[in-house]
């Protein structure tokens, strides 16, 4: 099974569940809602004897999880989440603004808890998780614009370089962020996007520095020497050439750049 | 040699190190976060090939160039709090500003090449509890058995399963630990609205070791009280005094420290009546002279020596 966590307000991860489905795939959205559902159950021990670190205390000790409103149970004496196979994560973090089943006074601190769980919860599947979280970042590592350009910077890639500034009394004007003339979507090993291989060549390497597997790098022109202008966690999903490389990647494709 | 300290002066930890920054002659700054009305800044990066990031602070009394800090301690408080900035209100100019200085310098200290403690990425794993556990668990700690649900039947099984187990926060959010106990039996279901955190509970002696560099300070807290740190909330009392680890112990601190990038960090175990040492957490922000001041370890000389370049793993 392939799971897409996301809000229940994003058309885009909704049309891709229908668009795998209707290709025979597998497919469920996790949303906020679900960790609001009965059938949880992450566990973490010492005692570290099956592949998932999970106690042999006891036969009830397997992890589950609840994906689309339905609790995934075990079948037999096989770990519920195995099941599941790859995961598109489409959440940056969980907001208050998603909980509305949840009384006003609690939703900020349950949203914390619910993202933290999330963090933990993701980083510990052994599927591929696109991307895994950090635990600064539910898409990934939380880079701000300059770090993504110093990032690109270290490897030697031309860089449009990025300033900032505040003050309560000079006048500053607002950053205004590079408008992209030219994106690549990084997936694992392909890279979508008209542009020459050198460039294709930094956005893998870009991705690689930041650990992820999914990403698009923003440069300023299709050929070499184009400046690096910036990189985004958020992916256009909508894209059928995006969709169709994430569901290789997440069912074990190695196709190449 | 220029250290930049961050934060509010008064606050324990910051204004014992800067005290020792200047008993010990090392050259250093001190950004008040108090004056962060008055507080410039400018971040450049990308611009100079053989330095990639610079940029500058200024306030109403001192200018700082970010590329002549070689090291860092940072321990600010979210701007937002500070009162002059929550009465100016939510987007306010002053709060805009505010949010956009404490991003500015966060993203410094996460680039800068300035020795830093601590990053705040590396700092980041304390808010979830049990990712962070699992950090500590493959490092090789014992860490006690732990769930994270929503189902209550669940937690019924783990309670019958460790007789005795408490329940905390899985984010960063400060809770106290509390035992789980048979007044929980009617709350149980609400476990059912957020996934919520488990813990068997271990008996023994709690023990709070700073890592600082290479160095270790251990300290035994002996307290009756689930959770020391609000025995006084209940009346009963902690005494924290100085001890020495086991040898292996003292390393596996160490290596842990080295594995999660926090040059300092309080690390919290506990040595159960069999000899077993636990790992419960890694504080990355540790507010040290609290233990300091019982036990009168020179901490906060060894994070100044720290900074200065000393006992760097």
């Amino acid at each position: 099974m392939l799971v897409i966590v996301a809000s229940r307000h994003d058309k885009a991860a909704e049309a891709l569940v229908a668009n795998w489905a209707a290709h025979g795939h597998s497919v469920s959205l996790l949303t906020p809602e679900d960790l609001s559902v009965v059938g949880w159950r992450h566990y973490l021990s010492s005692i570290d004897v099956g592949d998932r670190g999970e106690s042999t205390t006891s036969s009830t000790s397997f992890s589950s999880a609840v994906v689309g409103g339905v609790a995934i149970s075990t079948t037999g004496c096989a770990n519920a989440l195995d099941q599941i196979t790859g995961v598109l994560t489409r959440l940056p973090s969980i907001f208050e603004q998603e909980l509305l089943h949840i009384v006003p006074d609690d939703r900020a601190y349950i949203a914390t808890e619910m993202n933290a769980f999330l963090i933990a919860w993701l980083s510990s599947l052994k599927c591929p998780v696109l991307n895994r979280p950090t635990p600064t970042y539910l898409l990934g590592p939380a880079w701000r614009p300059e770090q993504w350009v110093y990032a690109a910077a270290q490897l030697g890639i031309p860089v449009r370089p990025v300033r900032r500034q505040s003050s309560m009394s000079a006048n500053v004007c607002a950053q205004v962020l590079e408008k992209s003339s030219v994106k690549v979507t990084v997936v694992g090993d392909r890279c979508l996007g008209e542009v020459e291989k050198t460039l294709a060549s930094h956005a893998r390497r870009i991705a690689d520095a930041a650990e992820v597997d999914l990403l698009t790098v923003h440069f300023s022109s299709s050929e070499s020497p184009a400046e690096f202008l910036g990189a985004d966690l958020w992916t256009d999903i909508s894209a059928p050439d995006v969709g169709d490389a994430i569901l290789e990647y997440l069912s074990g494709g190695d196709a190449k750049c | 040699m220029l250290i930049l300290l961050w934060g509010i002066t008064e606050e324990s930890p910051l204004a014992a190190v800067h005290s020792e920054l200047t008993s010990l002659g090392i050259p250093s700054v001190f950004l008040d976060q108090r004056d962060i009305l008055d507080t410039e800044i400018e971040l450049s990066v990308g611009n100079i090939l053989d330095l990639p990031v610079q940029g500058q602070i200024r306030t109403w009394y001192q200018k700082i160039d970010l590329s002549e800090i070689t090291a860092a301690y940072l321990r600010p408080y979210d701007s937002r709090r500070l009162p002059q900035i929550a009465q100016a209100g939510v987007n306010s100019p002053a709060w805009q500003h505010a949010i956009a200085v404490d991003d500015t310098l966060m993203s410094w200290s996460e680039m800068t090449p300035a020795f830093v403690i601590n990053r705040p990425s590396a700092m980041a794993a304390n808010g979830s509890k049990p990712y962070q556990l699992e950090q500590i668990r493959s490092l090789g700690f014992k860490v006690p058995e732990t769930l994270v649900t929503t189902d209550p039947e669940a937690v019924r099984s783990f309670w019958k399963l460790h007789g005795d187990i408490i329940y905390k926060s899985i984010s960063g959010i400060r809770s106290k630990v509390s035992r789980v106990g048979i007044e929980h039996l009617e709350r149980l279901d609400n476990v059912s609205w957020c996934p919520t955190q488990f813990q068997q509970y271990i008996p023994g002696r709690d023990y709070r070791v700073h890592v600082v560099g290479t160095e270790i300070f251990a300290s035994e807290v002996i307290s009756q009280a689930d959770d020391y740190r609000y025995a006084a909330e209940n009346d009963e009392s902690t005494e924290i005094r100085a001890c020495h680890l086991p040898e292996e112990v003292e390393q596996q601190c160490r290596v842990l420290a080295k594995a999660i990038n926090l040059p300092l960090c309080g690390i919290d175990l506990r040595r159960t009546p069999g000899g077993d040492w636990y790992c419960f957490e890694v504080n990355p922000s540790p507010g040290f002279t609290y233990y300091q001041q019982f036990t009168g370890q020179p901490i906060s000389t060894a994070i100044a020596n720290l900074l200065a370049g000393k006992n760097r793993i």
